[in-house]
């Protein structure tokens, strides 16, 4: 017999009647969810959602072209851009409050407790207003419209990601065992050599999965350029609903799927990584698993 | 800097008073989800359980903007009308809730296997080694990993400003954008980072009891 899991061990092993007993659930639990599901859908249909001629402006070819195609590709470039800042903030902020040095400490710990407690919306919202503010604009420095929105977009989506994943990082230090330095520094490597050459790829490896789930969170948060007009999939969806009124609902349906897809994908990376590289590693796997879930709350 | 600086603190406080109440209210709605998610989890009913693990992929992987949006933007054009507040606090406690369900299923995969067995063989029932014996202790468990979620939760509702409830960040834009520019940038600026620095702080405070109240040694 194998070994139960935490959700066999609850019940006894059924017998004949009880068989019968959770077959008889399992089909009374499927008629009811069938149901609201049927009923959701006939109420829908009701309301013509699923009428094919507020499908067919959405989908037209040429609106997938001009439209949803320059969408995902401006999802996708924001959040290539974010992630890359993010990653190098949060490893600069994560080591650094860690540091030796005590201004670098406490710099880096301002740092990620103020852009962690502060909405990114209203980040990504602010630095865009207070762009003027300074006596000159980024426009008269020639930059393109495009080009300031997705700056912009940029900027908020690494400063308060790279804040998170500094977080994260720290904590994977935290969970490796100290005798893995104390080991570098008794084979006479420097303080940056150890961090670099000992701790840094470990921390890495335990913390990938955390770090990708991270990852699809910030792709998530790309939509926030919508706040900011920067045409990434929910804005373009908003542009096509003006266009077709009819359409409204459909096209913010299709833009949520094209997120699903995403962030989907991504999210199975995650699993995979979580597969192939928890095989290497000092720390004991409890503790990556908790802060995992930790950084699920971000 | 000091323009007007008392009608910008009061317009500032009702914000945040807003952003508050939709954040507990629409926190209260998520836990009544995730715990009708997590029941459904755990039950021995297959079609539950795969109900319940779409919803969760569903809402996970969907991010709030767009469900709001649908809501308030999309469902009128259809004929299904609602005042914003209502979508804020469902668009927040939908999402929130998948959330909130698996805090809870990863309290629950938390109590060692062997409380489960020894419950198991005094001889209790489902519902009473379920209800006495897991429970209890994984709803000590999950306290801080909520508490995360609820803070997590005031900064996500900033994103019904989208839909035109007037909380703390679109009062600062109100603010900012007013057109006689009555108010001063930066001290709009400071007074919302402040807000949000408050609220963070006081909530927090306020989940470390409720943490030590319910904390045990295993």
């Amino acid at each position: 017999m194998s070994r139960p899991n935490e959700s066999t061990v609850l019940f006894d092993a059924l017998g004949p009647k009880g068989r019968r007993n959770s077959n008889i659930a399992s089909i009374i639990s499927a008629v009811v969810i069938l149901g609201l599901l049927a009923f959701a859908a006939f109420q829908l249909n009701t309301k013509n959602f699923f009428e094919p001629s507020r499908w067919i402006n959405p989908l037209d070819a040429l609106v997938v072209e001009t439209t949803w195609i320059p969408a995902i590709q401006g999802t996708l470039l924001a959040f290539a851009l974010g992630s890359v800042g993010a990653l190098l903030l949060g490893v600069l902020f994560g080591f650094g409050r860690i540091s030796r040095f005590a201004l670098t400490r406490w710099a880096s710990t301002g740092y990620v407790q103020f852009f962690r407690s502060l909405p990114l919306v209203l980040l990504i919202w602010i630095s865009f207003t207070i762009d003027g503010h300074f006596g000159f604009t980024t426009e008269t420095l020639g930059w393109t419209n495009e080009a300031r929105r997705l700056t912009f977009l940029v900027l908020g989506l690494a400063i308060y990601n790279g804040a998170v994943l500094a977080e994260i990082l720290r904590a994977g230090v935290a969970a490796l065992p100290p005798g893995q330095a104390m080991a570098g520094q008794a084979i006479g490597l420097r303080h940056g050599q150890v961090q670099r050459l000992v701790v840094l790829p470990q921390v890495l490896r335990n913390m990938l999965p955390a770090v990708l789930a991270q990852l699809v969170i910030l792709l998530k948060d790309t939509s926030l350029g919508y706040v900011i007009t920067y045409p990434e999939l929910l804005h373009s969806a908003k542009i096509i609903g003006n266009d077709y009124s009819n359409s409204y609902l459909q096209a913010l349906v299709i833009a949520a799927l094209i997120y699903f897809v995403l962030a989907y994908a991504l999210s199975k990376l995650v699993v995979l990584a979580e597969k192939g590289l928890r095989k290497k590693t000092a720390a004991p796997l409890a503790r990556v698993k908790q802060i995992e879930v930790a950084a699920v709350a971000e | 800097m000091f323009d007007n600086f008392d009608l910008m603190v009061a317009a500032l406080a009702e914000g945040m008073w807003t952003t508050v109440w939709v954040t507990l209210t629409s926190f209260a709605i998520a836990l009544v989800i995730g715990a009708i998610l997590v029941i459904m989890h755990v039950s021995p009913a297959a079609p539950a359980r795969w109900a319940a693990n779409a919803y969760t992929q569903l809402f996970r992987n969907v991010p709030l903007l767009a469900v709001l949006l649908i809501m308030y933007f999309g469902l009128p054009s259809i004929g299904i009308k609602a005042d914003s507040w209502v979508w804020a606090l469902l668009g927040l406690g939908l999402y929130t809730g998948a959330l909130v369900g698996e805090t809870l299923r990863s309290g629950i995969n938390s109590i060692p296997l062997g409380q489960a067995e020894a419950a198991r063989s005094i001889g209790l029932t489902f519902g009473q080694s379920l209800g006495t014996v897991i429970l209890p202790q994984s709803v000590r468990v999950v306290i801080p990993p909520l508490g995360s979620l609820l803070i997590a939760l005031v900064k996500n509702s900033a994103l019904v400003s989208a839909i035109g409830v007037t909380e703390l960040t679109a009062q600062s834009r109100r603010l900012i954008e007013n057109p006689q520019s009555l108010y001063n940038l930066w001290a709009v600026i400071i007074g919302v980072t402040v807000g949000y620095l408050l609220i963070a702080f006081v909530l927090s405070f306020l989940v470390g009891i409720v943490e030590k109240r319910t904390a045990f040694v295993r």
